[in-house]
């Protein structure tokens, strides 16, 4: 690297492109390095899923029976159907009640509206496991265990903190001049908020799907506890059951580890850009 | 405040009310959804600390519970195992500034690399600790390479022993914020002005120097903000890699404190205690949060 | 029918800020009002006051004879033009147009028929299908007025629209909406900084300054007899010159001194002006950049100078003269920052470009004796005794 610099330093206007090349090789090199390690997961869960029940064992082999049988070995149709629908329900149930309020607290103040919306946005630090006991206790006298409901409830509790977060903070940056507008052409706030913030609000209802997604469609820790049906179980809860009973063919396991990723890799793919943007949203205010 | 003309009385509501109604409604939803799921909990929480309580009943007991988890050695191991866990922080920061300053360089296909970099961040924590966990067992791959190696000597169990097990967790915990945390840098090295560090080259500086005056200043805040979600997550979001990798054991040598209330609500039946764990956690997590905001609010002032 | 009266209309915020102090103005039916003066005078509060965008502390607004304190903004029949046109991003050129209409639910027929006939008269019908995003700030502009025209309002609202543009096309929509404000002959008010645009636009304007209205009359009529030093000030580019004087009596007759120089006050003003003072009172004398002239000898009223700086515009020279025998003429009583004074003891003479004057010259200069105005030291109010 000191003989680049000094080559780079004796010649200011003229860059030795041979040296040049030589750097961005290295650092080619190193990047994909990083990307095979990076990539390791999947190639695991390839290799050991190709294998049937005693190749694994054996330590070799090549075989698509691990994936054949793998519907009957988990009941893998039916926990992706289950993960979908309390996705997309947690979800629905995060928006609708998230970018109203992340609207009024950006544009419509009233009174105590600041303080509240620290104390919601300060919810954000509370830690499941720090309510959990009460939590369950709660949704279980309610009788609510057992199928989706409340574990539902539980997720939209506690991504509604973030996504008021988000919302606010993006409808800060939405000239005031915009609402009123409408409401002199003669809409009222409701009207504004259906007809004129929520179709401008794209890029930021993206952003909360994408991030909200990946941590529903991920969890672990609510779809054990809340969900006690077996028939309704989530496809990460059915995996960890399986797992820890060490009973199962590690190939079907892999196969189903799999089929889980995909989804959300899916939707991480399509919806890049917004879910870098949400990360970082803290930060630009 | 008021309309002065005496002879107009507002039988309307005037536009300010309209506003204020409207956003009270708007937020309400919101309110009453955190409020009755997590901030109602939280009292619960510290109430049923003090009790012995197991789910259905509950019979007070007062501070006492309190004096005796503290002398209960789960509680220390786990609050150790934190501890010792915190040392992969700085792992878990430092790689994710390499690697984002390798992308920053735009090297061809550079965008290609970082999509790669990123998607385990969508797989589950679950299935990264089944794949973690084949790396580390003993007919799994780490000891394939290590045999390949013809290192044979130094075959490990990693997670059949109290004292490695942790340390696999750590290094399976860094692999999944590589992800989160590279994303965020690179961001931060993007709002970079590119001729601030033209300047300095102009000026004769080096790489080297470049980045420690200008481009580590410059990320303080996204370090600050990756250090606290690193933090958050080690102290909360490890219990799929737990469940999985080693089921909080061997012993309680990968039982952090949030896995200890798992254990300790669900597995022995003992609701009060795992409250009692649980607000022991909530207060770690604050203590973080309220130094992220000292940190970067003072930021904000200087 | 559409006319507007503000009657003792006052607005203080929260932190007894009065940004509106007691305005009476009223604006007649088909009239374009301007208000205008620098940033914080309280034209845009009293806009949006009539608006309904901002609540009344104090006294009646009324818009065709009724009284609309309280009434909210959609029912006031007024449309507005923002300063940064607040067009709606998601919908297209037509829907933004329309979309006041099709809230209050019309048919579409007419909806299309007016967003049609609207864009005809802004020359925006090829552009009927685009997103704001896709236009030029012109056409932004253009589109936001369009909004307003399509409601066939009691009164327009237009919020600076011209300041966000760019100086070439700034002239070009004065006269557009100019033109356009005259074929539909509905009443405007229209809120600028630029007094430019006040003279060259308002069939009346209202100079306003902290609050208050300082003088509201046809253009040219606050151009020629503005009712105190601060209307003096604003209005005209470069601003009317205005000296620190001395009242004296010089062989019976009212007279001023400017440093060592005295000037005789003509005849015609002694009736028209108020000038009976203590001796050796100060007042403030004004007199426009343009009324100053070069001249060989002495005549008339006529001062020693000395140029200090030329500033040729291509179309004339601006000459800065500085009074011979004056260190502290220049008056900065009633200004604020926001206009133009400067501090040094100059005149500025507007010349012709052919003019060959140089620094360092010793100058005569003529006023012109029909162009003085003449101001009260302390108040900065005019001494004309009634305005014509």
């Amino acid at each position: 690297m000191t003989e680049l610099e000094t080559l780079e330093r004796a010649t200011p206007t003229e860059r030795p492109s041979r040296s040049r090349l030589v750097r961005r090789g290295v650092l080619f090199a190193v990047m994909v390095g990083v990307a095979l390690v990076m990539l390791y997961p999947f190639w695991v869960m390839t290799v050991n899923s190709l294998k049937s029940q005693n190749q694994f064992l054996a330590g070799r082999g090549f075989s698509w029976s691990s994936w054949r049988t793998l519907t009957s070995t988990i009941p893998i149709v039916q926990e992706v159907i289950s993960s979908t629908i309390i996705c997309a329900v947690s979800i629905t149930l995060i928006l609708a009640v998230g970018l109203p309020a992340g609207f009024a607290f950006a544009k419509l103040r009233f009174r105590a509206s600041t303080a509240i919306f620290l104390a919601i946005v300060s919810a954000m630090m509370v830690p499941l496991q720090a309510i959990l006991m009460p939590e369950f206790v709660n949704i279980t006298r309610l009788g609510l265990t057992g199928g989706y409901t409340g574990a539902v409830l539980v997720y939209a509790a506690l991504g509604t903190p973030f996504s008021v977060f988000l919302f606010a903070t993006y409808f800060r940056g939405v000239p005031d001049e915009l609402i009123e507008a409408g409401i002199v052409d003669g809409l009222g706030y409701f009207g504004a908020l259906w007809r004129l913030v929520v179709p401008i609000a794209i890029p930021a209802i993206a952003t909360v799907t994408v991030l909200q997604f990946i941590q529903i469609w991920d969890d672990l820790l609510v779809g054990l506890l809340f969900i006690q049906n077996t028939s309704e179980r989530p496809i990460t809860v059915g995996l960890a059951v399986l797992a820890a009973g060490r009973t199962t063919s590690i190939p079907a396991l892999m196969a189903g580890s799999l089929v889980s990723a995909l989804p959300a890799m899916a939707v991480y793919l399509i919806f890049q850009r917004y879910l870098v943007k949400g990360l970082t949203m803290g930060i630009d205010r | 405040m008021s309309i002065t003309t005496p002879s107009v009385r507002a039988r309307q509501l005037t536009l300010r009310h309209r506003r204020q109604l409207s956003g009270a409604l708007f937020a309400l939803p919101a309110v009453v959804l955190v409020t009755a799921l997590i901030a109602v909990p939280i009292g619960q929480a510290v109430y049923y600390s003090f009790t012995q309580w197991n789910g259905l009943t509950s019979t007070w007991i007062g501070p006492s519970t309190w004096t005796q988890a503290f002398h209960n050695p789960n509680l220390w191991t786990a609050l150790k195992n934190n501890a010792f866990l915190l040392l992969a922080v700085p792992f878990a920061l430092g790689l994710p500034l390499l690697i984002a300053l390798l992308l920053h360089q735009r090297v061809v296909g550079w965008r290609i690399f970082r999509s790669i970099y990123f998607l385990p961040t969508a797989i589950s924590w679950v299935v990264l600790g089944l794949v973690a966990e084949r790396f580390f067992a003993y007919e799994g791959t780490l000891n394939s390479i290590i045999h390949g190696l013809g290192l044979s000597r130094v075959t490990t169990n990693m997670l059949g022993y109290e004292s490695t097990a942790l340390s696999a967790l750590g290094i399976t915990f860094v692999f999944t914020m590589i992800g989160t945390n590279t994303m965020l840098f690179l961001t931060g090295l993007a709002t970079l002005d590119p001729s601030l560090e033209e300047a300095a080259r102009i000026d004769g500086a080096g790489p080297w120097r470049i980045f420690r005056y200008i481009t580590l200043p410059h990320l303080s805040r996204f370090i600050q903000l990756a250090f606290v979600m690193t933090v958050i997550a080690l102290f909360s979001a490890l219990f799929s890699l737990i469940f999985v990798m080693t089921g909080g054991g061997p012993g309680y040598a990968t039982t952090t404190v949030e896995f200890l209330i798992y254990q300790t609500g669900f597995a022995q039946g003992d609701f009060g205690t795992a409250a009692l764990y649980g607000l022991v956690l909530f207060v770690l997590t604050a203590i973080v949060g309220i130094v992220q905001l000292r940190l970067i609010g003072s930021d904000d002032r200087a | 029918m559409a006319e507007i009266t503000f009657s003792e209309i006052t607005k203080v915020f929260d932190g007894n800020v009065t940004a509106v102090d007691r305005l009476d103005l009223h604006v007649a039916e088909g009239e374009f009002m301007v208000l205008v003066g620098p940033s914080g005078c309280g034209k845009t509060t009293a806009l949006r006051m009539l608006a309904g965008l901002e609540e009344i502390s104090s006294g009646t607004l009324s818009i065709g004879g009724r009284v609309v304190n309280n009434v909210l903004p959609k029912d006031r029949d007024v449309a507005m033009v923002f300063q940064n046109y607040a067009l709606y991003p998601h919908m297209s050129v037509a829907q933004n147009m329309g979309f006041a209409l099709k809230v209050r639910k019309e048919p579409k027929v007419e909806i299309e028929r007016k967003v049609a006939e609207a864009a005809g008269i802004l020359r925006l019908s090829e552009y009927l299908d685009r997103r704001p995003k896709a236009l030029s700030g012109g056409q932004r502009q253009r589109v936001a007025m369009g909004r307003a025209i399509v409601r066939s309002p009691q009164a327009f609202l237009m919020d600076e629209p011209l300041s966000n543009l760019d100086a070439q096309l700034r002239v070009e929509m004065r006269l557009e909406i100019a033109r356009i404000q005259r074929l539909l002959g509905v009443a405007t008010v229209y809120v600028t900084h630029d007094q430019i645009e006040a003279m060259t636009m308002g069939d009346r304007v209202a100079v306003m300054r902290g609050g208050q209205l300082q003088q509201v009359a046809p253009p040219q009529q606050l151009y020629d007899f503005p009712a105190n030093e601060f209307v003096a000030g604003f209005m005209g580019s470069p601003p009317m010159n205005l000296l620190r004087a001395r009242a004296v009596i010089f062989e019976n007759r009212p007279a001023v001194t400017l440093g060592s120089q005295r000037v005789v006050v003509p005849d015609r003003y002694t009736a028209s002006h108020d000038l009976v003072r203590p001796d050796g009172d100060e007042l403030v004398l004004g007199i426009r950049p343009e009324d100053i002239e070069i001249v060989e000898g002495d005549g008339g009223l006529s001062l020693e100078t000395r140029v200090e700086r030329c500033e040729a515009l291509g179309s004339e020279i601006l000459v800065h003269l500085s009074l011979a025998g004056a260190s502290e003429t220049v008056s900065s009583l009633a200004y604020d920052a926001d206009v133009a004074v400067s501090r040094l003891p100059v005149l500025v003479a507007r010349v012709g470009p052919q003019s060959r004057v140089t620094v360092g010259d010793t100058l005569r200069v003529r006023l012109n004796d029909e162009r003085l105005h003449f101001f009260d030291a302390r108040s900065g109010v005019s001494l004309r005794r009634e305005t014509p």
